[in-house]
């Protein structure tokens, strides 16, 4: 029945064509209430996730072609990108330490900041772009054919199939993504300082680990777990959640993205706090 | 299968090449700190360490030998920095070497500079202690700043009030503009140059005189060089010392002659000291006066006598004409 004994629109029915009736036919929840709905959804989805990875049997197949979507077909995006980063920031560095006259420390500088925040920043926000919203498209459209129904129904544990894979392979993936984007940003930087100076390898190597210490280097590839973690999980949750068809396909990618990459940035905030309380800085 | 079997081999590479740049970049960190390499442990107790942490670099003759490992109170007063400092470098740093608290560069981080100070001290070992510096407090140095700022600005206000007088007064324009004054100031430099010219002359003279003086060359010479004329010179002075000693034994027997003739004793004194004997004296010279007046005129009388008339006529003849 589309509109019940009370003469109100059916439930059922509001939710499914809330798009198509008049705002003052539909009764929306409030926006503090979805926040509060959308993070307990999530903190249960997070648990459930800690709760079956834990548990056997692990399906390391699907781990392993999960780890090389999220990290080797990531590997050329992060490594191009981190290039430019370390070749754009040494090239905007210059001029300001060239005005106070410190030339000499534009790689230490510039190595500190892409170590410990420019590179494992822009890598998350690459992956949360390129995973996340291929883990939410994936899943969600999964999830409105039914094939995870489908699953369920076959005896698959669709979770931890489809969910714990692609969050462990994301987490562990995404630090090592970081390491090899270091390395290459740092090589960007080192044709960045070159480009109007000269300064020997042996020399800009020289300079670049006497300036980082494991305070910048630690901090920054755990911050980077957290990072992947969290990019897995928005991506799984969106994806598995997804209601209202092909058109939540494309919200659900969406909203892994917007998402993920809030949370990216809220993470290095609380990371950056926490190494300056634990004096790390 | 085939594919499969490519991605793992990938993905492996991957994860493989990753982890390698990780732990090569956790290497040479680690070396930077001497965490992988030996090390030699001395501390140094700092009255104040002005911000110095675990980690930072210690720096002997400018060059890094090691880390700071830790930092501790001993007392109130102390700090004691303990150094990890490259087993490679014990052969250069001696026991007796000077530890400071530093900074890299005008901004960068502090750190802990050993200076060496000679001497033949022995290498430093594990555990040693060495002697340390008071660092420059910035405090400090800002509060000296402030007294040399205060005297900077008394020397400028002087300055300002004495620039003021001679703009005032004109004065020193006026001498400093006058061509007199400086065609003056030439010729008295010109001056000066002939004066020094001929007091170099003099001086040339006055060497040589001396130089003769020396060689024994002229009286001066002579009585110089003259090595009896010491002797003769000596006896001089001992006849003038013995002289010397009899005038004083004369002058004393004088002094108590003068006394005794004081006293009126002996004749001469009765003479001087005895009033009535000087009365008399007189009397008598009074007498002999008027008895030599009176022979004159007896004398005239007898010159006037017939008896004797011829006589003097006679005598008066026989002596030549005045």
């Amino acid at each position: 029945m589309l509109i019940n004994k009370t003469g109100e629109i059916n439930h059922m029915y509001r939710e499914r064509y809330r798009l198509l009736l008049p705002n003052t036919m539909t009764k929306r929840p409030s926006i503090f209430k979805q926040w509060f709905e959308e993070t307990g959804n999530l903190s249960a989805f997070a648990g459930r996730y800690l709760r079956d990875s834990l548990r056997p049997p692990y399906d390391f197949g699907e781990l392993l072609r999960q780890a090389f979507e999220v990290g080797y077909r990531s590997l050329g995006l992060v490594a191009i990108t981190a290039f430019i980063m370390g070749l754009v920031i040494t090239i905007q560095s210059r001029p300001t330490l060239v005005e106070f006259g410190a030339e000499s420390w534009l790689p230490a500088m510039v190595s500190v900041s892409l170590v410990r925040e420019i590179v494992p920043v822009v890598t998350a926000l690459i992956c949360a772009g390129r995973v996340g919203s291929g883990i939410g498209a994936e899943l969600g459209s999964m999830k409105v054919t039914e094939q995870i129904d489908a699953m369920e129904v076959s005896g698959t544990n669709p979770f931890k199939y489809l969910v714990v894979s692609r969050i462990t392979a994301a987490t562990l993936m995404l630090p090592i993504l970081v390491v090899i984007a270091d390395a290459v940003s740092l090589w960007g930087a080192y044709i960045g300082v070159n480009i109007k100076g000269v300064v020997s390898y042996d020399l800009y190597v020289r300079q670049v680990f006497d300036t980082l210490e494991y305070s910048d280097v630690v901090p920054s590839i755990i911050k980077c777990v957290f990072f992947g973690f969290a990019i897995g999980l928005i991506g799984c949750f969106k994806g598995y959640t997804t209601t209202k068809g092909t058109e939540g396909v494309g919200m659900a990618a969406n909203a892994a993205v917007v998402v993920s990459s809030l949370v990216v940035f809220i993470i290095d905030l609380l990371a950056a706090q926490i190494t300056d309380l634990l004096n790390l800085n | 299968m085939k594919k499969a079997t490519g991605n793992k081999i990938r993905l492996g590479l991957f994860v493989t090449g990753g982890i390698f740049l990780l732990m090569a970049a956790l290497y040479m960190i680690g070396s930077r700190r001497n965490i992988f390499s030996d090390t030699v442990k001395v501390t140094g107790d700092f009255y104040n360490v002005d911000g110095l942490m675990v980690g930072h670099n210690v720096r002997f003759c400018g060059i890094d030998v090691g880390t700071v490992d830790e930092i501790e109170f001993v007392n109130d007063s102390s700090v004691r920095v303990t150094m990890l400092i490259s087993q490679d470098m014990q052969k250069h740093i001696r026991s007796n070497a000077i530890a400071s608290i530093g900074t890299d560069g005008l901004m960068g981080n502090k750190l802990v500079s050993i200076s060496p100070r000679g001497g033949t001290a022995a290498y430093i070992k594990d555990n040693d202690a060495l002697e340390t510096l008071r660092p420059v407090e910035t405090g400090e140095m800002i509060r000296t700043l402030k007294v040399t700022n205060d005297n900077l600005a008394a020397i400028t206000d002087d300055l300002r009030t004495i620039t003021e007088k001679v703009n005032t007064r004109n004065t020193l324009w006026s001498l400093l503009l006058d061509t007199a004054v400086a065609e003056n100031v030439k010729q008295a430099i010109v001056d000066i140059r002939i004066t020094g010219r001929n007091s170099a002359v003099v001086t040339g003279d006055l060497s040589r005189i001396v130089n003769g003086i020396r060689e024994g060359k002229g009286s001066v010479g002579a009585i110089i060089s003259d090595t009896t004329l010491y002797g003769q010179v000596k006896q001089t002075i001992v006849d003038i010392k013995l002289a010397g000693e009899r005038t004083a034994i004369i002058t004393g027997n004088l002094d108590s002659l003068i006394g005794s003739v004081r006293k009126g004793e002996g004749s001469i004194g009765a003479l001087i000291m005895d009033t009535s004997f000087a009365h008399k004296i007189n009397k008598t010279l009074d007498n002999l006066e008027d008895g030599s007046d009176n022979f004159n005129q007896n004398m005239e009388a007898l010159k006037q006598s017939f008896l004797l008339r011829k006589y003097f006529r006679k005598q008066a003849k026989q002596q030549p004409p005045k």
